[in-house]
């Protein structure tokens, strides 16, 4: 007996240490189930107020469910390096666009470092880097390492702007991380409205404030762009197909769709918006303008007295007179005057002292509001403001007043991302998953439980009791490390459950052999128990080394289940050699158990 | 209750019929996997897919061309749950302007069945490709780890033989997916991550069950001649056979627990671990074994186990 203690003890505390970790899920749910109870609200904010210490740390300590359980979205997003390197490069000509346009074929099939892949391409073209990036004196490995070092830069800075957005939206514990050289892990749970997170995520919010061109030279630079064909051949294959199909029998020329009203503002109808401002962005239309100008279309459309809606186009000066970096703080709210949702910004001192300067040189003279590249509103200058106060309206919905207030305040991306996987699950499929999960666990726990004590009796018992505490351990393990339970890793608990008898069959066969031998009861467990280790360990060290390069090489899902999996065989090791002897020997002590509780 | 007594197979006397079973199997699973080729899911291809469940039973040849007038160029297909439909696109764009596609010709034409998009996924070609080299990475891993620690254990030959009986479960697995796959509505057997965990889990799995038979038969081994080697490695196998039927039983219990209760997305996993567990016990028995045993023939030197 004396020699049990020290396990008896160790098993006690085991279970303890369970139990105690799995408390806060148990109350957490009996209190949410409590607060649903309730009939009216106020008797369930009443409740929830004056439980309000009890309930958050209860959920603060529950196990986490993982987002297909919840309801949620998990995204793949790549910020786009080349881009960054696009810019930071000069002296550019056409070896060095047809080499760009390789590399990023390439950086599109894999995950790959772009700079690698561009250093690898200039290589094998034996081009020095140097020509096109930073100082000619550089060798490639001085370039490659600048280059290496801001894009980390950017994707970091990247990953803090993403963050700062979606904290200023509301998401319970956002999940942001890092992948490889380009790529960020986003999981949002409990948000599916793909199309706003779309919109924050993606959003480049790229604010410019351009000084509009007097009307004159608008029709002028209208009449001459007026002339380019409304789609460029080359365009037209890229185009898809409803597109091209259209231009077969529509509009050839650009001066078709555009118009110009009574009062001198040049319009296009809103069917033709793709067309048309695809078509401004051309560069044999670019080159029709004037000097440093450039055409751009408003971005909400405007009503004729007959409801035919249309775009206005205004002609800019293409450097900005300032940009999006100078604002500080940005409110969104109604207009006083119309009530139309509108974005109040305030700017830092430079930007201030600028805004003064330019308001007070072009007064009389109309500031578009380029948002994106679309122009918001192009009011025209009373006075001086000397503030550093100005406003966007012109936006469809108060909805998308907040989303531009979030994107202005965390500042814009360092490089265009984009979205290459994308996994939302509705919260009603994660209570179906939730609820068959469950049923698995039950099913598979009563049909391999029963199973053991009809097939080893009394010693099934033992093992039946040693796979409750094994199921126990595997979800205070979870709760306890904030680790989350997805399907996959209800999938591992309940293979879990099958396997982790296992070792408790092995010992059992062999405590049967030594018993047909004719050994005493005592002399066959002991025997037994000695003889199957090696056997229970090597397997187990195999499966525990399997689960683990799942976990290493798996994404998402497949991590969960190998997460499970591995603590169950873990755990079934202790389980099976520890907890099941100590019940024996309690047994034999008692007399509880005789030649034949083995079966 | 026992379900085997003493039992006293010959199985090494049948080995030559067991290399026939599994060449055969291999080789239709190979001639399978060139000809048919896998069903790849999203993960691997590429691809968005929609899951959307209606409140009354629907036609899946009505939301077809519903879907197809909406211009969502796609299959519709049954998923494996009450009143719910999948849409599977090669569409990589903009889920949202997708999902409200979507919902927008759904209520247009089927005002008197409400839908509901329960889920989105969709992963793009480079995720896509670079997921396939961490599963082939995975797989590749598992393999090396287990040749070195069944080296290191027992001997080489035991890990050879070992690894090829893994080779042996997970290819015969892959080839009943080249051959099944898509067949059934039920269960689709699309190639997807949680397949991959399934491989890697046999690969446990398999070597696990070896191992238990490679281990009673160097606890029989020790200090016998070589002549003795026929009757020690039958031995071993029958007196290991109990343990690896009831514990294969067990695991497969829950294995079906799982395809049949715990949903449409665990079912490919559950049925490809149902398939690998039953190679993963017939090749304990009738590859590992005899393997070491032919190629100890051939060689001159008596085994030498660590350990023993």
């Amino acid at each position: 007996m004396k020699k049990n203690t020290f396990k008896l003890i160790l098993i006690a505390v085991v279970a303890l240490v369970s139990v105690w970790s799995i408390w806060p899920t148990y109350r957490d749910y009996a209190l949410t189930k409590k607060l649903k109870s309730f009939g009216s609200g106020a008797d369930s904010l009443k409740f929830a107020l004056d439980h309000r210490d009890e309930i958050e740390q209860a959920r603060d300590k529950s196990l986490k469910l993982g987002l297909d359980l919840k309801g949620g979205m998990h995204l793949v997003m790549e910020v786009d390096i080349l881009d960054l390197i696009d810019q930071k490069a000069w002296n550019k000509d056409e070896n060095f666009s047809r080499i760009m346009d390789k590399v990023r074929r390439k950086a599109g099939e894999s995950g790959d470092n772009v700079v690698n892949l561009l250093a690898a391409e200039f290589r094998a073209e034996n081009i020095k880097l140097s020509r096109y990036f930073y100082d000619l004196r550089d060798s490639d490995q001085e370039v490659i390492s600048k280059l290496n070092s801001e894009s980390q830069d950017a994707l970091s800075r990247a990953r803090e702007i993403i963050r700062n957005r979606i904290d200023q939206y509301g998401v319970a514990e956002p999940v942001i991380q890092t992948q490889g050289s380009r790529r960020l892990i986003i999981e949002l749970s409990g948000v599916t409205d793909e199309a706003r997170v779309r919109r924050l995520l993606m959003g480049t919010a790229k604010l410019e404030f351009k000084l509009v061109k007097e009307p004159q030279q608008l029709l002028r630079a209208v009449e001459r762009a007026g002339t380019a064909p409304l789609q460029a051949s080359a365009l037209a294959v890229a185009a898809d197909s409803s597109q091209t199909a259209a231009a077969g029998k529509g509009p050839k020329k650009l001066s078709e769709v555009i118009g110009v009203m009574p009062n001198g503002q040049v319009f296009t109808p809103a069917y033709a918006y793709d067309l048309v401002s695809a078509a401004l962005k051309r560069a044999d239309v670019v080159a029709m303008l004037p000097q440093d100008t450039q055409l751009l279309l408003s971005a909400k459309p405007e009503q004729t007295a007959k409801g035919e809606q249309y775009y206005l186009i205004y002609l800019v000066q293409k450097t900005p007179e300032l940009t999006g970096g100078v604002i500080t703080e940005a409110k969104a709210t109604f207009s006083s005057q119309d009530a139309q949702p509108e974005v109040l910004m305030s700017m830092n001192d430079e930007g201030t002292s600028k805004w003064a300067r330019i308001t007070g040189a072009n007064i009389g003279k109309q500031i578009a509001i380029v948002l994106d590249g679309s122009i918001y509103s192009a009011p025209v200058v009373q006075s001086r403001i000397p503030s550093g106060n100005s406003v966007i309206n012109g936006i469809g919905s108060l909805e998308e007043a907040k989303d531009l207030e979030i994107i202005l305040k965390a500042g814009s991306l360092p490089a265009p991302v984009r979205i290459l996987e994308e996994r939302t699950v509705g919260p009603s499929l994660g209570s179906d998953y939730i609820r068959d999960g469950m049923l698995s666990v039950l099913w598979g726990f009563a049909a391999v439980a029963i199973f053991m004590i009809f097939y080893y009796n009394k010693a099934g018992i033992a093992a039946d009791l040693a796979l409750v505490l094994n199921i126990l351990i595997v979800i205070s393990v979870l709760a306890g490390f904030s680790a989350a339970l997805t399907l996959p890793g209800i999938a591992g608990i309940v293979l879990t459950i099958g396997m982790a008898v296992d070792a408790n069959v092995l010992i059992y066969e062999r405590v049967r052999e030594e018993l047909a031998e004719g050994k005493s009861l005592k002399m066959a467990i002991d025997t037994g128990y000695n003889k199957a280790f090696s056997s229970i360990f090597d397997s187990h060290v195999t499966t525990l080394a399997a689960a683990f390069l799942l976990y290493i090489y798996g994404v998402g899902p497949v991590q969960g289940f190998a997460v499970t999996l591995m603590i169950g065989t873990a755990a079934s090791l202790f389980t099976a050699i520890v907890v099941t002897r100590v019940l024996f020997d309690l047994f034999l002590d008692s007399k509880l158990m005789n030649d034949r509780s083995f079966g | 209750m026992r379900i085997f007594h003493k039992t006293s197979f010959n199985f090494l006397k049948h080995r030559k019929i067991a290399y026939v079973i599994s060449s055969m199997l291999l080789i239709a699973g190979l001639v399978s996997l060139f000809v048919r080729g896998l069903n790849y899911g999203i993960d691997f291809k590429g691809g968005s897919e929609v899951v959307i469940r209606f409140e009354k039973p629907v036609d899946v040849g009505t939301v077809r061309s519903i879907m197809r007038q909406a211009g969502v160029n796609g299959v519709v297909k049954q998923y494996g749950m009450d009143r719910s439909l999948l849409l599977k696109t090669d569409f990589q764009g903009n889920t949202s302007a997708l999902k409200s596609l979507i919902g927008n010709s759904l209520s247009a034409q089927l005002p008197s069945n409400p839908a509901e998009i329960l889920s989105i996924q969709a992963v793009g070609p480079s995720i896509a490709s670079d997921m396939k080299m961490s599963a082939l990475k995975a797989l590749a891993a598992a393999l090396v780890g287990i040749l070195l620690y069944v080296s290191i254990r027992f001997e080489f030959k035991f890990a050879v033989a070992g690894v090829v009986a893994i080779f042996h479960d997970v290819l015969t697995v892959l080839g009943l997916f080249s051959l099944l796959g898509g067949l059934f509505d039920y269960m689709p057997l699309e190639v997807d991550q949680s397949i991959i965990a399934a491989f890697l889990t046999i690969a446990g799995y398999s070597i696990t069950d070896t191992v238990v038979v490679y281990d009673r038969i160097r606890e029989r081994l020790r200090g016998q001649k070589p002549s003795d080697y026929e009757r020690i490695f039958n031995e071993s196998i029958n007196q290991t056979l109990s343990r690896t039927i009831i514990t294969s039983g067990t695991t497969m219990l829950t294995v079906l627990v799982l395809f049949f209760f715990a949903g449409p997305a665990i079912r490919g996993f559950a049925f490809a671990m149902f398939a690998g567990i039953l190679m993963g016990t017939y090749s304990s028995i009738f590859v590992a074994a005899p393997i070491i045993f032919d190629w100890q023939r051939r060689s001159k030197n008596p085994i030498k186990l660590k350990g023993a």
